[in-house]
């Protein structure tokens, strides 16, 4: 799945270990969602979306 | 750059390392008793079975892990990692087990499954981790 965390990461200018503390999670599970390794639980991706204040669906895109 | 551990992690390693220290001084302690005491009936069970239940204290250490780990990336890869640890150790014990029948092997103690799963489940860890790179 497509996601623009890297992009809404950069436009704050958080590094991936500051997403990563205010996430609550390692830097690495930052790196593996934002390459598309990961897949986030609905409620990591509703955590995510209430943090840049937008929608789940403008933040992942299903490519299927 | 340094991973920070989780608070999960941390709690597992404080409950983990305590654990094998036990495991150590109980089997230490129960071949003494063995050969100074010759223990008989009921104490010889006890005598035997001590040094496995601090094992059975690290298997539900692992699973207290499991259930406290709030990062649910890195819980899916230790979970990842404990499967390649029980699937390699059945997997192993079943085809040594047949060997066996077969007499093509010699017997192995069944209390040599837990340090093949933990040998696994630690090799398995950084190539899981590897994968998502």
């Amino acid at each position: 799945m497509k996601n623009r965390l890297k992009v809404l990461r950069a436009e704050r200018d958080w590094s991936q270990a500051d997403l990563a503390d205010r996430l609550e999670v390692s830097r690495q599970t930052i790196n593996a969602l934002e390459t598309g390794k990961y897949d986030p639980s609905l409620p990591l991706a509703f955590k995510i979306a209430r943090l840049f204040g937008q929608p789940i669906e403008s933040i992942f895109q299903d490519e299927a | 750059m340094a991973q920070k551990m989780s608070p999960a992690m941390r709690r597992y390693l404080l409950r983990f390392v305590p654990a094998m220290l036990a495991y150590v001084v109980v089997l230490s302690g129960s071949i003494l008793a063995f050969e100074n005491l010759r223990p008989t009936g009921p104490l010889l069970w006890v005598v035997a079975v001590a040094p496995a239940l601090p094992i059975i204290a690290v298997i539900a250490i692992m699973g207290l892990y499991l259930m406290e780990e709030r990062d649910e990336f890195q819980r899916g890869m230790s979970v990842q990692a404990l499967l390649w640890g029980m699937g390699v150790t059945l997997a192993g014990a079943t085809v040594w087990g047949f060997l066996e029948n077969f007499g093509l092997v010699e017997h192995m103690p069944t209390y040599l499954a837990f340090p093949v799963f933990c040998g696994v489940f630690g090799l398995a860890q950084p190539l899981v981790r590897w994968r998502y790179k």
